[in-house]
Formats: structure tokens, C-alpha cells, sequence
């Protein structure tokens, strides 16, 4: 009786919740003529942001609050329709230079996924016992669900020598993309604020999922291409190289060598765009996940974002699970003696 | 490329951090942990065997305990067997022990009652042959001579005998 009761609240408190968040949100509060939405329109920024040091952050911020004030003012103004686009591509971007250093939000993400990581893993892997408790005989199971999966892949024996590196990929976007729905409070409410027209509003997140950074899936794409291109050579010593300059049959006197060459280019081209697509898939679905939560939450806030958060748990599972299957598949594939 | 927020000394840092991230937990989380599951599998396997061993020492020891009891069955039924027989042919020497004492005790019976007759009919033959001897000396009162007497004896006892053995 009672479990139905609090099912009960739970339903109604959500319906109203749901019903209010319609209300209160960006739709909402046009229909109904609202003075605006409780939550206020989202920028977007593709870049993250810098936190430390505190003079790059200011003048982050400052041109950010800068950008709004011009943005409400070219609203005020949405009439003239004299807003100059190219004028505005230009200044959209100000973050940070190429070679610029500076802590960002996502960097901290990612330190901060890391001890939650460390911890979790060397507290479940510490004093192993042959009965596990109960840390440990999770941890036991998340290992042998990547070994498992790198073992059927590679085989037993490679899949062994592959697992810290494929496990430490898997577990680190996993982490990532898991972390910032579990602890969305800090994630999306803590940052630093800024005066906006007369308004103090969050102006700069400290902490923002690191696959939400072009660089973290690029640092681990091209961790992958290294790791995948060292077994390649480890297996196959320098000829390994033929695959992708094939001249062996051409100069043999062959006229089919050249389609040989062809291909190796083929592969060649195909090796290194693989680290854009393994940057770009995580950074993408990373980066639309947050946009999507952002929005949801601009839209119809309250309850209606528990579904997109539903949603990207699942997204982190599957990016973490292909992150790791591709690089399993196409070490395979290296390691693997082509028979020509 | 920086409007996407492309950023170099950002992805050194995110190499770094992966690859601290992968000695530590290398070091500390996967080697550990991997070596105990792989231990673990060895004494589950070892456990297995030892169950395996224990079972078909069993099964060996249970047959030979088997073979052990049918061993002494059969050793029982032997003695049970040399009892009978020897019981049997205790029996059959006692059978025959008693038969042949009876037939001698018959056979001394009849030899006695022969003797006994023999000598009776002897007896009766003497004393009849005075008998008839002082009988006639009576009846005719004459001296007849010895050998005519004796003859006539002979004839009166033969003919006596004969009356006896008819009957």
C-alpha cells in the first residue's frame, strides 16, 4: 500500500512538476506572457572555458558579457535587420589561441574524473582477496566485462596485452559522459558569475564534460593511433609499411602494382582519417548531449530533463563501448597476417 | 580549427593525464586485480581437480571395498559349503557306522540263536536218544546185539530229525 502511495506522490509531484516547467519555461512563458523564462537562454560555446589563470578567464567572461549585451541590444534592434553577419562570426570567437595555456573547465572535468577513477578502481583493486568484497567484486566485474569483450576481439593472449590501454579509453570516456550526469548540480550551477545587464548570472561553468573538448577525444584517437600503429609494426616489423606503400608488385614488372599503390594510398588516407572520425564521433554525440540537456532544461525545466539525462547515459555507454571496439577492431586488423 | 577549440597545450595535457591515468591504474588497479582473477582461476581449476582426485578415490576405495565384501561372501559360502559336506559325510560315515553295527549285532544274534538251536537240538537229540534207547530197553526187554540196537537208533533219530525239521 504504502509503495503504492509513494509511487503515487511521485507521479502526481512529477505531473505537476512537468505541467509547471511548461509553464515557467521558454515556450511556456511566451504563450502565457510571461516577462521571461526561468531559465535563462543558454550560450553555446563549442570552446571551453578557461578557469585558471584568473586574467584569461576575466577577459573571457568580460567579452562574454560584452557579446550578451550587444546580442540584447541587437534584439532591441531586430528591426533595422542591419546586424552585420560577418561582423559577428568574426568576434564569436574568443577563446583560447592555438598555442595558448590556460586550465579549463573540461581539463578540470577530466582531473576530476581521473581521481574519481583512480579512487574507485585502486579501492576496488587493493588487497585483492580470493572472496571479493563488495567494491571489489564490481570493479572484478567491469574488468572482465572489457577483457571479455577485447579477449573475443583480439583472442585471450592479446586481448590481455591490449586491456589496460583499451580499458583505461573505455573507462575514462565512460566516466566522463557518466560523472557530469551524476553530479549535474555542480556540472551545470557552479561557475563564475558575472554582472549582465544589471543581473548577476552564471557567466563561465567551473567544471564541463571533457568529451565536450575537440582535445580530449583527440588525445585519445590519437592514443589509439599510436597504440594501434605500434602493433602493427610489432607484428609485422617494417613491412608493415607495405600495406600502405605498395610498390613491391610494380616493381616486380607487374602493371596490376599500380592498383596495388592505389589501395595503399587507400589505406593510408583511411589509417589517419580514422583519427578525425574517432575525434569528432565522441566529440559530437559528447557535445549534443549537453546541448540537448541545456535546452531541455531552457524549454521545460524541472522533470522533463530526466529523460534526456536517461538518454545520455546511454549515449556515454555506447560512445565509451565504439571508442573501445574500434580501437580493439582495428588493432585486430593490424596485428592480423593479410594473406595476399 | 579554434573556433572548435582546437588547443595544443589543452591536448598535451589530456595525453598526460591519459597516460598517468594509465600507468596508475596499470600499476595499481589492472596488474593487481587481473593476477588475482587469474589465481583465482588457477585454485578454482586446482579445487575442481582436487574434488575430482577426492571422487574417483572414492569410487576406487568403494570398489575395493566391494570386491572385498563379495571376496569374504564367497569365502563364507565356501566355509558354509565344507561344513555341509563335511557335515554330510559325517553323517553318512555315522549311518554307515551304525548300519554295519547292526548288522554285525544281528549277525552275532543270528550266529547265537544258531548256536543256541545247534546246541538245543543236539540236547534234545541226546536226551531222545536215551530216551528211546531205555524206552525200547523197556518195551521189548531183551538183549538185542549193540550194532542191530544202534541201527535202529540211527533210523528212529533220522526219522526224528526229519520230524523236526519239518517242523
Amino acid at each position: 500500500m504504502t509503495t503504492k502511495r509513494v509511487l503515487l506522490l511521485i507521479g502526481v509531484v512529477s505531473a505537476v512538476l512537468l505541467i509547471v516547467g511548461f509553464v515557467v519555461g521558454a515556450v511556456g512563458s511566451r504563450m502565457f506572457g510571461l516577462e521571461r523564462p526561468f531559465v535563462s537562454q543558454p550560450g553555446i560555446h563549442l570552446p571551453p572555458d578557461p578557469v585558471f589563470p584568473a586574467a584569461i578567464r576575466e577577459s573571457v567572461v568580460g567579452y562574454r558579457v560584452a557579446e550578451k549585451k550587444t546580442e540584447d541590444q541587437g534584439e532591441a534592434k531586430s528591426d533595422d535587420g542591419t546586424a552585420d553577419g560577418k561582423d559577428d562570426a568574426k568576434e564569436e570567437h574568443h577563446g583560447l589561441g592555438l598555442m595558448q595555456f590556460a586550465v579549463t573547465n573540461t581539463m578540470l572535468s577530466a582531473w576530476l574524473t581521473s581521481i574519481i577513477m583512480l579512487v574507485f578502481f585502486i579501492g576496488g583493486a587493493r588487497n585483492p582477496k580470493v572472496i571479493p568484497n563488495r567494491l571489489q567484486a564490481l570493479v572484478e566485474m567491469l574488468f572482465e566485462l572489457v577483457l571479455n569483450f577485447a579477449s573475443s576481439i583480439l583472442g585471450p593472449e592479446m586481448g590481455r596485452r591490449a586491456f589496460p590501454v583499451v580499458a583505461t579509453i573505455f573507462f575514462f570516456v565512460l566516466f566522463n559522459a557518466w560523472l557530469a550526469i551524476f553530479l549535474i548540480p555542480i556540472y551545470q550551477a557552479v561557475g563564475y558569475g558575472a554582472n549582465v545587464g544589471g543581473e548577476f548570472k552564471l557567466a563561465t561553468h567551473l567544471v564541463r564534460p571533457a568529451g565536450t573538448d575537440l582535445n580530449f577525444p583527440l588525445a585519445l584517437a590519437l592514443v589509439s593511433f599510436v597504440f594501434v600503429e605500434y602493433w602493427g609494426f610489432r607484428a609485422h616489423g617494417f613491412g608493415y609499411l607495405k600495406k600502405f606503400f605498395a610498390f613491391g608488385d610494380l616493381l616486380r614488372g607487374r602493371p596490376s602494382g599500380l592498383i596495388n599503390i592505389f589501395v595503399g594510398i587507400l589505406e593510408l588516407v583511411s589509417e589517419l582519417v580514422r583519427i578525425v572520425s574517432f575525434t569528432f564521433r565522441l566529440f559530437g554525440n559528447m557535445t549534443a548531449g549537453e546541448i540537448l540537456v541545456v535546452m531541455i532544461t531552457f524549454l521545460v525545466p524541472f522533470i522533463a530533463t530526466q529523460f534526456v539525462f536517461g538518454l545520455e547515459l546511454l549515449v556515454g555507454l555506447i560512445q565509451s563501448v565504439i571508442f573501445a571496439g574500434l580501437t580493439l577492431v582495428f588493432l585486430s586488423v593490424a596485428v592480423s597476417h593479410e594473406e595476399h | 580549427m579554434t573556433e572548435l577549440g582546437l588547443n595544443v597545450p589543452a591536448l598535451i595535457s589530456y595525453l598526460i593525464n591519459y597516460v598517468v591515468l594509465l600507468i596508475l591504474l596499470g600499476a595499481l588497479a589492472y596488474r593487481p586485480l587481473l593476477n588475482a582473477l587469474d589465481s583465482r582461476v588457477d585454485s578454482i581449476r586446482e579445487s575442481l581437480a582436487a574434488a575430482d582426485r577426492a571422487r574417483e578415490e572414492a569410487a576406487t576405495s568403494r570398489s575395493a571395498i566391494e570386491e572385498e565384501l563379495n571376496e569374504a561372501r564367497r569365502e563364507g559360502q565356501r566355509l558354509v559349503e565344507q561344513a555341509r559336506e563335511a557335515a554330510e559325510r559325517f553323517r553318512e560315515d555315522e549311518m554307515e557306522r551304525a548300519r554295519q553295527s547292526a548288522e554285525e549285532f544281528s549277525e552275532r544274534a543270528r550266529a547265537d540263536i544258531a548256536r543256541e538251536r545247534d546246541a538245543a537240538v543236539n540236547e534234545v537229540r541226546a536226551a531222545f536218544g536215551d530216551l528211546a534207547i531205555s524206552a525200547a530197553e523197556r518195551i521189548i526187554r531183551r538183549s538185542v546185539d549193540r550194532q542191530a540196537h544202534q541201527e535202529l537208533i540211527d533210523q528212529v533219530l533220522a526219522e526224528g530229525e526229519q520230524a523236526l525239521r519239518r517242523n
